[in-house]
């Protein structure tokens, strides 16, 4: 592999790191569950494409199939993310006993409904209103995509499966926990105040993941 | 995040010293498990190559003790899943990276045998990078981040490699990918080197937290950890050594919380109606 075709990858690399690191801003609670349950759909989306490529063939030029792994992968996880948020809501709901009710804005900016009257005095809201299962299922899908994006670029590199599968979820921690970090505690979505940190996130992840994304291509230079 | 701590925990020994010796027990443990092997004993990989790894997970619950102290609160988790997710690159880059610096540039093959070195050297430079970022983009106000981060990303470095060495029987790339990375075991040493690096802490934190019961839950987290590798190589004499001074370390922290506590309550059953 000569220097050029390692830019490609290393411009991947790095805008995943990225977008993984804005994707879980997006996500209700944020932090490490969110970062958990965002990376057990990109696992399936690994386990999806290494099953994809095995079978019929894909083959890592054609961009029809590099975007049905992104697909993949976000589909995945917002499949885990929105199964996980809705056992969530129905053990809030039916087992807490709590109306849904979001803390940080009066009205619900997709369902118009007034959220102020129904949180429990000495709470900052409780259960998934509609505009945090939005935002959960936003988030998943960016995540899903930012990782589908690291694990094309290990692949190009020239990484088997199962190496650039590792080193992705890797990556994909480091990132996800750099943005709970940015957060700092908890946060509700995309309506909620502290989104507006999100730029900070993105700009220290882009440096770890060109850093990680120098570190990997020296990697692939061995094999 | 923060629950008021704000200051330095007490400390029965400095955390640098547990560091060195943790570092240089892990260390010693994967030549010793790789030598073995390649020399023809590998009953000796997992026996004495997963008990001095459980050694980089005490420093690493160590140091995760001293930053989470300055009053990381929900944030003690996640530090120790950064840590395994620094640590994994860091363990993949050593292995493969002596490849590339044999292919192209020159150097002698033998550099195969400063694999863990390479390791050391990527866990370092990543953890500085990854803790500056914390301090400057993102602002965390604690003292010792950028230390701390770099501690923790070389102990979970050090624990990777630790525990996937013991159980593919060496660190030459061939036998670390076709014995760890293409059966999985990295993905169980992440989660369960990761646990054992952030439970301890988590579990002691609160008033009156006493460094002596957190290493204790510490060492005994670590020899779990063995006691799953041993059981996921069905190497019989490591799961009874493992078992056994596991039980012996965790009855030692039970006896001593329950010593520490002021009072230990057993609530009964809520009575039925309004009394």
């Amino acid at each position: 592999m000569d220097a050029v075709s390692l830019i490609l990858p290393l411009a991947e690399i790095t805008v995943a790191g990225a977008i993984i690191n804005a994707s879980v801003h997006f996500v209700p609670v944020g932090g490490a569950p969110a970062a958990m349950a965002t990376s057990t759909g990109v696992g399936t989306e690994l386990m999806a494409a290494a099953g994809m490529a095995a079978q019929a063939g894909i083959s890592l030029t054609n961009p029809v199939h590099l975007a049905l792994i992104m697909l993949s992968g976000a589909v995945g996880s917002m499949i885990m993310l929105g199964l996980t948020m809705l056992i969530g809501q129905l053990i809030y709901v039916f087992g807490v006993g709590v109306v849904p009710a979001a803390d940080k804005c009066d009205k619900d900016p997709i369902t118009g409904d007034y959220q102020k009257s129904y949180i429990t005095p000495g709470t900052t809201g409780h259960a998934i209103p509609t505009v945090c299962f939005i935002s959960g299922l936003i988030g998943a899908a960016l995540g899903g995509i930012g990782g589908g994006l690291a694990y094309i670029a290990f692949k190009v590199l020239g990484f088997s499966s199962e190496v650039a599968g590792v080193i992705a979820v890797g990556f994909f921690f480091m990132n996800a926990v750099l943005a709970s970090y940015n957060i700092g505690g908890t946060i509700e979505g995309f309506h909620d105040p502290k989104f507006k940190k999100i730029p900070n996130g993105i700009v220290a992840s882009f440096v770890a993941s060109l850093v990680t994304g120098v570190i990997v291509a020296g990697m692939a230079l061995g094999i | 995040m923060s629950h008021g701590g704000g200051g330095h925990a007490s400390e029965l020994y400095p955390e640098d010293q547990v560091l060195v010796v943790g570092a240089i027990l892990s260390i010693v443990g994967i030549y010793i498990a790789h030598f073995a092997s390649q020399g023809g004993y590998p009953q000796i990989s997992m026996l004495l190559g997963g008990l001095l790894a459980a050694a980089a997970t005490v420093a690493g619950a160590n140091t995760t003790r001293k930053v989470a102290a300055y009053g990381l609160g929900t944030g003690v988790p996640s530090i120790g899943m950064v840590s395994l997710g620094m640590g994994t690159i860091s363990a993949l880059a050593g292995v493969l990276l002596a490849s590339t610096l044999i292919k192209n540039f020159g150097l002698p093959s033998e550099v195969i045998y400063a694999i863990p070195i390479i390791v050391v050297v990527v866990s370092v430079v990543l953890g500085y990078i990854v803790g500056r970022l914390t301090v400057n983009p993102i602002g965390m106000k604690i003292p010792i981040m950028v230390q701390s981060m770099t501690k923790l990303s070389l102990m979970g470095a050090l624990s990777i490699m630790g525990f996937c060495v013991a159980y593919a029987g060496g660190f030459s790339p061939d036998v670390f990918i076709n014995g760890a990375v293409k059966n999985g075991i990295i993905g169980l040493a992440f989660i369960a080197a990761g646990m054992a690096i952030l439970h301890p802490f988590n579990a002691c934190l609160g008033p009156n937290e006493s460094h002596k019961r957190t290493l204790t839950l510490a060492v005994a987290c670590g020899l779990l950890t063995w006691f799953v590798f041993s059981v996921a190589k069905l190497d019989v004499i490591s799961s009874i050594a493992s078992v056994i001074l596991w039980a012996v370390v965790y009855r030692s922290f039970v006896k001593q919380s329950l010593n520490d506590a002021c009072e230990v309550l057993y609530t009964p059953e809520l009575p039925k109606k309004e009394m």
